[in-house]
């Protein structure tokens, strides 16, 4: 016994880092042999290109949403510094103040909601489809809407604001909102009133979706209120092309009527 | 002394270990990736990408002009309000603060429609491009949503008559092209809910009521 520790005492240090580093590659290297690839691999010779496409495509709208933020900001302190002694200017800034809170063009922070929705890591059984493993445009809009139902005042999933003009559709395993591809993880934060989780989670809404989608096919899910969540603000268009003020005759205000077609 | 065959060796495998260490990291983190999209994929997404592209450089454009036009007042100490009014006008409007007009399309609801389908009826006026919407006579904003049981169904606590309207205002074209395509949400409820019927009219002069809502947040401040 002394005999074999005096021998290993004689072996160099190294040789046993050697060792040692070999055992991982092996292990490695068997792992990574025998990784199932998760998605089908295509071959086709056009989608290299195509993704680096989808790549630019996608750092060109970062930039753009970038400067439409940064431009933003500057049109405000000129507005607000444009006002000086001008009563009117002044009232006018406050409004637009008021407006683009209410449109949803400023940071916010308040108490609130996160809620987090991932792939299903279960296994598709046979005759399974996919999809139905995958998070979706509808999870993420059950949530969404249960939460404006329970008094949210601002949300946002993975940074974009959700205005009176966004919409949410499936691409692939991913989600495009407001014209922004999304990747799971999925962070939906609300801001709202105190209560904002415990009426999210006492919500029927909520419970048959966790059973449908939770139970039913592991979609994961996370949970937990928020003293100070932050949803930024929207980063996109708010121009109208088709929709206009009405005459500015003094009128009572309208129910929709309409004419034509 | 470590021979340097020793040394070579070692920095050998160190050197294979974390090739493989970062292909490993790499294939569970890009799990769905834009390199895992299939091309049709790629291809929609692109689509959808370059539009909205396009839409938010002419929104920078637009925005330049403004910011030019306000400094330029500065500059020559001439009074900004006119300036000031069009921005306030405009941010109102698309918030849905004052009322609106103009063409889109009406979609009659008619059978025991729920509110799940309902709401996915304006998710998807809104990504075929509705800049306003209204769900009878309320208007839509991000955070109306209707509810209820079918037949009696409401929205912010307006009850909806059966059938009832929904009214976009947008492109009427491509606005009734989306709804109905092959796959659409008119289609999918002929074979989910074949009671239900959707009927889309394109309508040349709809004029939407302003919310009622208050869109000021309570709970929420403006992060500085």
């Amino acid at each position: 016994m002394a005999n074999l520790v005096a021998r290993m005492r004689r072996v160099p240090s190294w040789q046993f880092t050697l060792a040692a580093a070999m055992l991982v590659l092996g292990f490695v290297m068997v792992a990574q042999a025998g990784a199932e690839p998760s998605v089908v691999q295509y071959t086709s010779q056009q989608r290299p290109p195509l993704v680096e496409t989808a790549t630019q495509l996608q750092s060109q709208q970062d930039g753009l949403k970038a400067q439409i933020l940064q431009l933003r900001a500057q049109i405000e302190s000129l507005e607000a510094s444009s006002a000086g002694n001008n009563t009117l200017a002044t009232s006018l800034n406050q409004q637009l103040q008021q407006a683009r809170l209410a449109a949803g063009l400023v940071d916010l922070q308040g108490p609130g909601v996160v809620v987090q929705l991932e792939d299903s890591t279960q296994p598709i059984p046979p005759g399974g489809a996919p999809g139905d493993y995958l998070v979706g445009a509808s999870d993420l809009l059950a949530v969404v809407n249960e939460l404006w139902l329970d008094g949210a005042e601002a949300i946002a999933v993975n940074g974009e604001r959700i205005t009176a003009t966004s919409g949410m559709t499936d691409i692939g395993s991913s989600i495009l909102l407001n014209g922004t591809y999304l990747q799971p993880p999925y962070q939906i934060v609300a801001i709202g009133p105190s209560d904002l989780y415990a009426r999210l989670t006492s919500s029927a809404n909520f419970e048959r979706f966790l059973k449908a989608r939770v139970e039913g096919y592991g979609i994961g899910l996370g949970a937990g209120s928020l003293s100070k969540a932050v949803v930024p603000a929207y980063a996109g268009t708010v121009a109208l092309d088709y929709a206009g003020a009405l005459p500015s005759s003094p009128a009572p205000a309208p129910t929709p009527t309409h004419s034509g077609g | 002394m470590r021979s340097p065959r020793a040394q070579w060796t070692i920095a050998f495998v160190a050197l294979v270990l974390g090739f493989l260490a970062i292909v490993q990291l790499r294939a569970q983190a890009g799990g769905v990736g834009l390199a895992n999209l299939s091309e049709p994929d790629l291809t929609t997404l692109i689509a959808s990408l370059n539009q909205r592209n396009t839409q938010l450089a002419a929104e920078v454009s637009t925005l330049e002009s403004q910011a030019r036009a306000l400094q330029q007042a500065r500059d020559q100490g001439v009074s900004a309000v006119g300036g000031l009014r069009a921005d306030l006008a405009g941010i109102r409007l698309w918030a849905g603060l004052d009322p609106v007009t103009g063409s889109g399309v009406v979609v009659e609801c008619a059978g025991p429609i729920t509110a799940d389908e309902a709401n996915e009826l304006l998710n998807d006026l809104r990504l075929a491009g509705a800049e306003a919407l209204a769900v009878g006579s309320v208007r839509v904003v991000n955070a109306t949503v209707v509810a209820g049981p079918p037949g009696a169904l409401s929205v912010e606590n307006v009850a909806l008559p059966s059938p009832f309207l929904v009214s976009a205002i947008g492109n009427s074209i491509n606005l009734t092209a989306s709804l109905t395509r092959v796959g659409g949400i008119v289609s999918q409820l002929q074979v989910t809910s074949p009671g239900v019927q959707l009927t889309v009219t394109p309508a040349d002069s709809l004029v939407l009521p302003a919310t009622d809502r208050s869109l000021i947040p309570a709970d929420g401040q403006p992060r500085l």
